[in-house]
């Protein structure tokens, strides 16, 4: 049972609009850097929108209306910190007039690090999520211990490190010594490492480390190489082979580098050399790892194809759908789109591989705020670069509810994300997870879960849900406000004409006060399995 | 990406979950109970999965005449000339209706890799791929997909190593998992769905009153947010709703059973497991699992594996008659193994260790010609000295046990064919036979 003193506080917090205004504050860190980030990602955001209406004029298409605030609101929440807003939040938004309220929105969620949101924190926090997600994809123990990756994942994305900085950091990373490690979740015994452990967690060969590296920052899938050659693209054997033997070094786990990048596959009886994917011979010199050789190419100016591939992976995650078909093979021909990606992935290396100034360029552009295009029956004739209904992730979901429900979160309340709610709801989600944002893979486990498991048992439990006791014990709101704010709590927005008649007459054709609270409990468990709760529109 | 395949199955879905959904509770119900009584027959595959990988040796092919034998002794079995161990009496009598096959080779020795091999048919790390499990796989080709209940359901599952999912397959052919914590079937939440029960202290009504109100926030979000992930949120939303409404059929009501046949499967997890699995079929489910562990007796083994058998005899063989006196034994194929078998030399600790090389699985009911031994690992045991079987043998002639062709293929995420059964996989024609219907499917047919 909660104590009186608690729900008061939850109902202050429910009503009452955020302490930090909506301005980016002068005490951001390092300010004039972001400052200039902020300024050219606009400049983005109109060369994007441009872009698109020169394509769609050409094909006489009109593209669907820019979303409302409250949509939007939700969007940029999600997308970025990977939570919906808290209600305050949510208020203060749609409540304010400014006219550049939705880049100032942007901005702050991606650079403010001022307390108690802190913005940046989170949003930092959510990408590690996602970049670890694509990284070590599926569900193996392997892809659950990769989560330790997260820590260093969320460094580089806070300290807004270069992106191709980031990668030669991984490509060449060595094992640490134990003491340099911390825990990353303590229940599942699962440590967090540096780089290296990228390697260990995707098979801790050179085999699974060429796979995994040309897939994920290459865009190139050369797996199928390993054993015969590639059935559909060009990659032969030998391409699999040349990329493998410059992490001939990765043995057992093991994370080093041979002075010789030759490597002798299991049953073969010739040694591959050392070949970039293409055909190009290294040249080895100055003492270079032959990792360091291949994270100077890989990572070049002149290597457009690495610069697409991380375009086209932050636009799969804001948009829905890569530029092109699929992130993992960008090898593959393109059409109009990929024309627009290879423009764009010059101006990213132009602007230094400046994630922040790539994200916030694509989520202030009005193609980013459009409605979604319907995705019914094929996945082609969807406009190109239009944004779809996207799956939450895991993370989302638990961050989600976390949010919505008010849950506590520090360490000694006995708060979900210590006492095993949070790791038992994100393994039952992995099980059906996909990295792809237009599949909504949940089976009738996950659903069973959302539907009957303790998380939403006790948020509809009168006694013992946060916000729901703070909304329905209020005396001083009516009933209309009551709704309202389950609402903002859950969907970020307030009832439709519609909406607000039928679950008003649902609540007002109560018999008596205890039918009316158990009423709202009905319909804030609605919300929760609503498909606009783990779905974004 | 089997994408068609999946908007197929939501659309599918969809018509059924909306023709019968508002039509109220009762009328379900009574269909639920009419078809559990047995009014439909269906095709369906149990395996009986022995994780560890259970000793041959004191099993199935005995070694008496040899010191390899070690102390287990043989009796006879229903059939002439077919003996088994004396561990396995109540299996001895349903010998008619099994086959035993003494020479699968394979050429996996760890746990992890071994299991793989043997839930999915193919050797594991030969591709970039993520094969479907044998539950997966038979799912897709014997499930109704108009069923309240999932295709695929796993007991109490415990493997040494990462699989039993459906892979490439996607999510509508993943198993629904049944907890068993405890080998105590009266304990709490064993033997049973997590929450599929409504929470204490939500009523039926209220329930229900859940359910209209989410009705009407899913048809608002449909009109504005359209899309494959919509459709899909609703489809399932539907079933796991008709599978708390139907209490899942009561499939999960052991209680149901007289206590007589209860006691016959035997009182631990296991052997309700089996008792659960022939409920699961009966209200048409295409492919159960039930998991019995323990079998990695590198110690200590004979001891090991006369208690193992203790729970094993009674559950297998009552769930051989129960299937007959139902009929439901012609149209359910009962697959008995493991991950490998166990070496003949005995250790110094009395233990056998993993042994690929020569070993013993068996299979029941379906179109198996039963009362018979396919192939001999001579007086040792240490090697196959005629007929030998590979997995891909093996695979093929559980296809033709449920009248599958072992031909069908199904579409890999790249669009590449990956056939159901590995390359080179040949049905043992002395055990089943591959039905005429299923003779012409052509490849690329998309399973």
């Amino acid at each position: 049972m909660m104590s009186k003193f608690l729900w008061s506080f939850v109902v202050l917090v429910l009503l009452s609009s955020s302490t930090v205004p909506l301005v980016l504050g002068a005490d951001s860190p390092d300010e004039s850097k972001y400052i200039q980030v902020i300024k050219s990602s606009t400049e983005l955001a109109r060369w994007i929108d441009a872009k698109f209406a020169e394509a769609w004029n050409q094909s006489a298409i009109s593209p669907p209306d820019v979303v409302d605030d409250a949509t939007f609101l939700k969007r940029a929440y999600l997308d970025l910190s990977g939570s919906v807003p808290a209600v305050s939040e949510a208020r203060e938004f749609l409540a304010y007039q400014g006219a550049y309220k939705r880049d100032t929105l942007i901005d702050q969620l991606l650079n403010d690090t001022r307390r108690p949101q802190k913005h940046a924190e989170r949003t930092a926090a959510h990408w590690a999520s996602l970049w670890r997600r694509m990284m070590v994809p599926g569900n193996s123990p392997e892809a659950q211990a990769a989560v330790g990756l997260e820590p260093w994942l969320k460094e580089q994305f806070s300290t807004n490190v270069p992106y191709d900085q980031m990668v030669r950091s991984l490509i060449t990373a060595k094992n640490e010594p134990q003491t340099a490690m911390t825990v990353a979740n303590a229940r599942l015994g699962i440590r967090s490492g540096g780089p290296a452990m990228y390697f260990q967690v995707v098979g801790g060969k050179p085999e699974s480390a060429a796979s995994s590296v040309t897939r994920m920052f290459l865009g190139v899938r050369i797996g199928c190489a390993e054993c015969h050659d590639h059935p559909f693209a060009e990659w032969k054997q030998k391409d699999f082979w040349g990329m493998a033997a410059f992490f001939s070094g990765i043995k057992n786990g093991v994370v080093g580098d041979l002075p010789d990048a030759k490597i002798r596959p299991e049953t073969g009886t010739v040694d591959y050399e050392a070949m970039f994917l293409g055909g190009e011979k290294p040249r080895f010199e100055n003492g270079k790892t032959s990792r360091e050789i291949l994270a100077e190419w890989m990572t070049s100016r002149n290597n457009t194809q690495f610069a697409a591939t991380a375009v086209n992976r932050v636009w799969l995650h804001l948009i829905g759908r890569g530029l092109t078909d699929s992130v993992d093979d960008l090898d593959k021909p393109s059409t109009a789109e990929g024309q627009i990606l290879d423009e764009l992935s010059k101006k990213f290396i132009e602007a230094k591989f400046d994630l922040r100034w790539l994200i916030g360029g694509i989520c202030k552009s009005q193609l980013y705020q459009r409605q979604c295009a319907a995705t019914d029956e094929s996945l082609a004739g969807v406009l190109p670069g239009l944004r779809i209904v996207k799956t939450l992730t895991p993370e989302q979901v638990f961050n989600s509810l976390e949010q919505a429900l008010s849950l506590p979160v520090g360490s000694a309340d006995g708060s979900a994300r210590f006492n095993g709610l949070r790791d038992q709801l994100i393994a039952r989600m992995n099980e059906a997870a996909s990295n792809n944002p237009e599949e909504f893979r949940a089976g009738i486990p996950q659903t069973l879960l959302l539907m009957n498991g303790r998380i939403t048992t006790e948020a509809t439990d009168l006694d013992q849900s946060r916000t729901l006791r703070g909304v329905v014990e209020a005396p001083f709101l009516n009933s209309e406000d009551k709704l309202n704010t389950l609402y903002l709590a859950v969907f970020s927005r307030v009832p439709r004409t519609e909406e607000k008649q039928f679950l008003m007459d649902y609540i007002a054709k109560q018999p008596d006060d205890e039918h009316q609270k158990l009423a709202y409990a009905e319909i804030f468990w609605g919300l929760l399995n609503s498909p606009e709760f783990v779905l974004e529109k | 990406m089997s994408t068609l395949t999946r908007r197929d199955f939501v659309n599918f879905s969809l018509a059924s979950a909306f023709g019968v959904s508002y039509s109220g509770w009762l009328p379900r119900m009574a269909r639920a109970a009419a078809v559990a009584e047995g009014a439909e027959k269906h095709k369906a595959f149990i395996l009986l999965w022995m994780a560890g990988g259970p000793s041959q040796t004191d099993t199935v092919d005995l070694k008496t005449d040899h010191p390899n034998g070690g102390p287990s002794k043989s009796i006879e079995t229903s059939v002439p000339g077919i003996r088994i161990s004396e561990n396995l009496p109540g299996v001895a009598k349903q010998m008619k209706d099994m086959a035993i096959i003494r020479s699968l080779t394979t050429a996996e020795g760890d746990h992890d890799r071994a299991t793989r091999l043997m839930l999915t048919g193919h050797r594991p790390g030969q591709e970039a791929l993520n094969y479907p499990s044998i539950g997966s796989l038979f799912a897709k080709k014997l499930g109704d997909e108009s069923s309240d209940l999932p295709a695929y359901v796993s007991i109490a599952p415990m493997r040494f190593g990462d699989v039993g999912g459906p892979g490439f397959l996607g999510p509508n052919y993943a198993p629904l998992v049944v907890s068993g914590d405890s080998n105590d079937p009266e304990s709490r939440a064993n033997l049973s769905i997590e929450n599929l029960k409504a929470p204490v202290g939500v009523t039926k009504e209220s329930m229900e009153r859940r359910f209209e109100i989410s009705k009407f926030l899913q048809d608002d979000f449909s009109k504005s947010a359209k899309g494959a992930s919509t459709k899909s949120h609703t489809a399932n939303f539907e079933r796991a709703r008709r599978m708390i409404e139907t209490n899942a059929k009561g499939a999960f009501k052991l209680d149901e059973e007289t206590a007589a046949i209860r006691d016959k499967y035997g009182r631990n997890r296991f052997g309700q497991g089996c008792l659960l699995a022939r409920r699961l079929v009966e209200r048409g489910v295409a492919f159960v699992e039930v998991t019995l562990e323990g079998w990695d007796t590198h110690a200590d083994n004979f001891n090991a594996v006369k208690r193992n058998c203790e729970t094993l005899d009674p559950a297998w063989s009552t769930l051989m008659s129960d299937l007959r006196d139902r009929g439901l034994l012609e149209s359910t194929l009962i697959v008995w193994m493991g991950e490998f078998g166990r070496t003949p030399k005995i250790n110094a600790t009395t233990g056998r260790d993993h042994f690929p090389l020569a070993w013993s699985t068996v299979l029941g009911g379906g179109g198996v010609k039963g009362g018979q031994v396919i192939g001999s690992t001579g007086k040792a045991g240490t090697e196959v000295t005629e007929r030998p079987v590979k997995i891909a043998d093996l695979y093929a002639t559980m296809c033709a046990g449920i009248g599958v062709s072992p031909d069908h293929e199904n579409i890999s995420p790249e669009g590449r064919p990956v056939p159901l059964v590995d390359r080179g996989g040949k049905v043992i024609e002395e055990i089943a036979a591959i039905p005429e219907s299923e003779k012409k499917v052509k490849k690329n047919s998309q399973g």
